[in-house]
């Protein structure tokens, strides 16, 4: 099983990204013709009984209403719970928007070549979190719903929703648009590495043993000359030096690259140990060498 | 230009709340509590819910019922789905507060001398919300009246002559009846 998922990491990926999709295609035609089995958008989605709330906007509701949402808060557990496990495997596999900036990146790419560079550098940890605290507190201190529009994936689904039960379109998908376009001519994949709320709510149910990607040094057989596990990532991170969390979304695309090299980097629940990183150095001895 | 504009600065600002599903909340709460999921608009079997706009500047993305074009039918599917008590979870139709109808009657027509009784027949708290003074002119009850529009949607006048406000625009009008 976790071998056939190794090996087919990308097709995977792609298939769960498009189903997702495809779900949101079918639920609003569904409860068109009267089925509410399933309804709601990535907001906020009801299967039968069960509620599963984006837990950004559970955040926002407690800061700006000041009570607590009770179904908001069991709702916001289950995404909680996934992030805790697999780390934001949201974000990689089921984000809508993530889907069509990974396009909108290889369009990027080819427009500007100039702007991919041989070897990633990851960004520096806090300009994320204070992004993340910016964001609430706006929206603290005027109660714009800031959560509600800069989420993404429940904007693109709830629009999808709109179109397909109403056949109405708001104004706010010209946001997705404008986010599209700053990513590709201007900022490479910024929304998804810096802003998204949605992102960093998740970001912050990680622990030592979420998984995440790890790199043996020993086994690394392209470095220092190339770098094609640099060049599989969708957000330009560098997945052969520390500091890829929070950002590393483990969408795997540098672990199924890497099977046909030294298989190097793996998938792993193991917290990060000092011998690796120790290793990370040799590596970096290495190529400055 | 300048009147759009104000009109847009006035939505913005939350006055003039439109109609919203039974059991919303007072309009300034609603806009923050709201998360805009949209699973009221799909739960909603009579497709009686919209959804607003951007002309509807910070509301947009709220659910919206425009009773002209189809009113609640007080169903009460939409209040137990929403998470984030925005609808609060009322289930029994007396219990709906949306608005309240007000009847124009300079233009409703039993005033105008032709016998008519669209609202008072299609009214779900029939005999209640709307009654019949001296069996001729209708007369809505504040405290019996749900606010679900139907009455505005069945009127015969073009434009209707029964109109449903939100609870909340209704009291900034009294407000601005008494000054």
């Amino acid at each position: 099983m976790l071998k056939f998922l190794y090996e087919h990491l990308h097709k995977l990926r792609r298939a769960v990204q498009i189903l997702v999709v495809l779900v949101f295609i079918a639920v609003p035609i569904l409860n068109d013709m009267g089925i509410t089995i399933i309804f709601g958008t990535l907001y906020s989605i009801s299967i039968g009984n069960l509620d599963i709330v984006d837990p950004a906007l559970t955040l926002q509701n407690i800061l700006m209403v000041k009570e607590l949402p009770v179904v908001m808060l069991l709702g916001a557990l289950i995404p909680l719970a996934v992030a805790l496990l697999l780390g934001r495997v949201f974000c990689g596999w089921a984000c809508p928007y993530n889907l069509i900036a990974e396009y909108g990146d290889k369009l990027r790419r080819k427009l500007r070549p100039k702007s991919v560079k041989k070897q990633n550098r990851n960004p520096k940890n806090p300009i994320y979190w204070i992004v993340f605290g910016i964001i609430f507190l706006v929206l603290m201190i005027t109660g714009l719903p800031l959560v509600t529009y800069f989420s993404l994936p429940g904007l693109i689904t709830a629009q999808m929703a709109d179109l397909l039960f109403l056949g109405t379109v708001g104004i706010e998908i010209l946001l997705v648009l404008v986010i599209l376009l700053l990513e590709v001519f201007l900022s490479p994949r910024f929304w998804c590495r810096f802003v998204c709320p949605v992102g960093a709510t998740l970001a912050l149910a990680r622990s030592g043993r979420t998984m995440r990607v790890n790199f043996d040094a020993e086994k690394c057989t392209c470095a220092p000359a190339e770098f094609p596990c640099n060049k599989a990532c969708p957000i330009d991170l560098n997945p052969r030096k520390a500091g890829i969390y929070p950002y590393c979304f483990n969408c795997g695309e540098c672990v199924d690259t890497c099977r046909s090299f030294g298989k190097a980097l793996t998938f792993t629940m193991q917290p990060l140990e000092e011998r690796n990183i120790n290793l990370n150095h040799r590596v970096r001895e290495l190529e400055r060498s | 230009m300048f009147s759009l504009f104000r009109k847009f600065l006035e939505q913005l600002t939350g006055k003039h709340p439109p109609l919203r599903p039974p059991g919303a909340i007072p309009e300034k709460e609603f806009e923050k509590k709201c998360i805009r999921c949209r699973k009221c608009v799909e739960v909603c079997p009579y497709d009686s819910i919209e959804v607003a706009h951007g002309e509807w500047g910070i509301k947009m993305g709220t659910p919206i019922i425009y009773a002209r074009e189809i009113p609640c039918y007080l169903c009460m599917k939409c209040p137990p789905v929403c998470p984030s008590n925005a609808l609060l979870p009322i289930t029994q139709k007396e219990e709906v507060k949306m608005g309240l109808a007000v009847i124009n009657e300079v233009t409703c027509l039993p005033f105008n001398g032709v016998i008519c009784r669209a609202c008072y027949e299609r009214c779900p708290i029939y005999r209640k919300a709307i009654t019949l003074r001296d069996e001729i002119y209708p007369v809505v009850y504040e405290e019996y009246c749900t606010g679900c529009g139907i009455c505005e949607n069945v009127c015969l006048t073009n434009p209707s002559s029964i109109v449903v406000n939100s609870k909340h625009f209704t009291n900034i009008m009294k407000i601005g009846e008494n000054e």
